[in-house]
């Protein structure tokens, strides 16, 4: 069936719809998201088997198949180990809306961690991003108990 | 061992940006009655259904039940295959399974994605509320992190990526089907294109596609009986990798997925030198930087050298081994048909009916997926039963 779409209107339906949601944490994000905003600190919880230390903490090792065992606190200093300098406004899950261009993300491997997280970072310009750069997570005033309240990762100035 | 199972027939809507003359069910109809002519069969031949999609995407829950009846699955053992990228590639290995089980004689993979309807990037804002949201910049800036892994690990330049983009948009003018064809393009312009998320351009990412592509599967009896020139399924293996991209460091070096399957599948047929032993590769291209990536993985090159394979037109519709005749993913993504598109080239290639894209006398060809942040399928086809 060919259609000609320069003579036809064609009938579309046009929607928006405003949905909640509400997803429990779970044991181990609940314990994460609460660290992070009573005390400040970022915690992974380690394997018994292989030992890697997860970020963001999970019940159970991919890896090992195990129920992951004690927690441990990682950062706030990091290692980028991956960077990009976002260019194309993006919708922004936690929100519904684009977010500001353009910006800087990164893989920052958090001392004391086996995991690296993807997160903003506070150089947007990628001739002055390089791997092996040490950043520093900067944490928002009024935490709220969400990856948020780790607003960006700062660069940290190599030491003279 | 499974039964032995051969491709004995495909189908292709043509993929375009939209779509919009059609819905998504007409859209299956399509690919679906196009296989079932390529094959010669009618639908109460075809004993069980797939279908693939990727879901969220167009914004409708259960595609299988609002386009299931467009691919002929009304009163047959149906269900549907969801992996995201990886959808089309896993539904039609599960096509494969349900033939080489035993249990079913004629198997009708259908796999579709209609971007046009829905919001992609809403579908791709929707990954873990609590880690992913705030802070995951959809595909492309997924993978331009690790783009720059990679560039510091193997030293890949601009200019090769740019030149696979170039390969995969003039291969996709021999193709009918192809939603970018685009004969003049140079390296030049590609690396004008403007930048998405640093280092990679427009013109090196996969557009989104309207599209639908259909396969049939068979038994060995059945396959003898109705294809002149059946492509039999020798391997077919996947792997998933961890759930965290901050797990998957050195994601595109190491792509420990696709190594894993490939090793796999490669086994299973004995194939020790793939560059020489296949003779033509539909591989899941989602930008330029992935293929020179995979070319390591899948064992075309040693590590390091994908760049080379681009340079000295290896990979080229005249190289040693052919990859992406079609144009790949890189000219056509309709996602959750990407994966059932590359199978779909590959088997055509044996069928001898891949028209201006035919790479001549074509006796083994492989075929991949890519899906989610690190998950592999491996497919391997042969003109021979094995």
């Amino acid at each position: 069936m060919n259609r000609n779409l320069q003579q036809e209107e064609l009938l579309r339906i046009a929607t928006q719809m405003n949905l909640e949601f509400r997803f429990p944490a779970g044991i181990h994000y609940e314990r994460f998201f609460r660290e992070l905003k009573e005390t400040g600190r970022i915690m992974g919880v380690r394997c018994p088997e292989c030992k890697r230390v997860l970020v963001p903490p999970r019940p159970v090792c991919g890896e090992c198949f195990v129920r992951t065992g004690e927690w441990v606190e990682v950062g706030p200093e990091g290692t980028v180990i991956a960077y990009t300098s976002i260019y194309f406004p993006f919708i922004d899950g936690s929100t519904g809306k684009p977010r500001s261009i353009p910006y800087g993300a990164g893989l920052i491997q958090l001392d004391g961690s086996f995991s690296a997280i993807n997160h903003i970072l506070e150089e947007g310009d990628p001739g002055k991003l390089h791997i092996g750069m040490r950043v520093k997570a900067v944490l928002k005033e009024e935490r709220e108990g969400n990856i948020g309240d780790i607003l960006y990762f700062k660069t940290i100035e190599p030491e003279e | 061992m499974g039964k032995r199972v051969a491709i004995i027939g495909t189908g292709q809507t043509n993929h375009c940006s939209s779509r919009e003359d059609v819905n998504e069910m007409e859209l299956v109809y399509e690919a679906a009655s196009a296989a079932l002519m390529d094959a010669e069969m009618t639908i109460q031949e075809i004993d069980a259904v797939v279908l693939a999609n990727m879901e969220l995407f167009e914004g409708r829950a259960l595609p299988d039940m609002w386009c299931g009846e467009g691919a002929g699955a009304f009163m047959k053992h149906s269900f549907k295959i969801s992996t995201g990228g990886t959808s089309g590639t896993s539904g039609a290995i599960s096509g494969y399974y349900h033939a080489a089980s035993g249990l079913f004689d004629t198997v009708m993979v259908v796999g579709f994605e209609k971007h046009s309807d829905g919001n992609t990037a809403a579908g791709m804002a929707l990954t873990d509320p609590f880690w992913d949201r705030h802070i995951a910049a959809a595909a492309i800036g997924n993978f331009a992190l690790s783009v720059s892994e990679y560039m510091a690990d193997r030293g890949v330049t601009k200019e090769q990526s740019a030149k696979v983009a170039v390969k995969a948009r003039r291969n996709a003018c021999n193709n009918p089907h192809a939603h970018l064809q685009m004969p003049h393009l140079t390296v030049k312009e590609v690396l004008e294109s403007p930048i998405l998320a640093y280092p990679i351009h427009r013109l090196e990412m996969c557009p989104q596609s309207d599209g639908a592509c259909a396969i049939i599967f068979a038994s060995e009896k059945i396959a003898q009986k109705k294809c002149p020139r059946p492509a039999w399924v020798r391997a077919a293996v996947t792997r998933h990798d961890h759930i965290y991209l901050g797990e998957v460091k050195h994601r595109l070096a190491t792509m420990r997925s696709l190594r894993a399957a490939a090793k796999s599948a490669y086994g299973i047929v004995g194939i020790r030198e793939p560059i020489k032993e296949f003779d033509v590769a539909e591989i899941y291209d989602p930008l330029t930087y992935a293929e020179i990536a995979w070319y390591e993985a899948l064992g075309f090159c040693r590590d390091g050298e994908g760049g080379r394979l681009v340079d000295d037109g290896i990979t080229q519709m005249d190289g040693e081994l052919p990859v992406n005749p079609s144009g790949g993913v890189i000219s056509t993504n309709p996602v959750g048909a990407s994966g059932t598109i590359r199978v779909a080239e590959a088997a055509l290639q044996i069928h001898g009916r891949a028209g201006k894209r035919q790479i001549p006398d074509v006796n083994l060809a492989l075929a991949t997926g890519y899906g989610v942040y690190c998950w592999s399928d491996v497919i391997i086809l042969s003109s021979k039963p094995g």
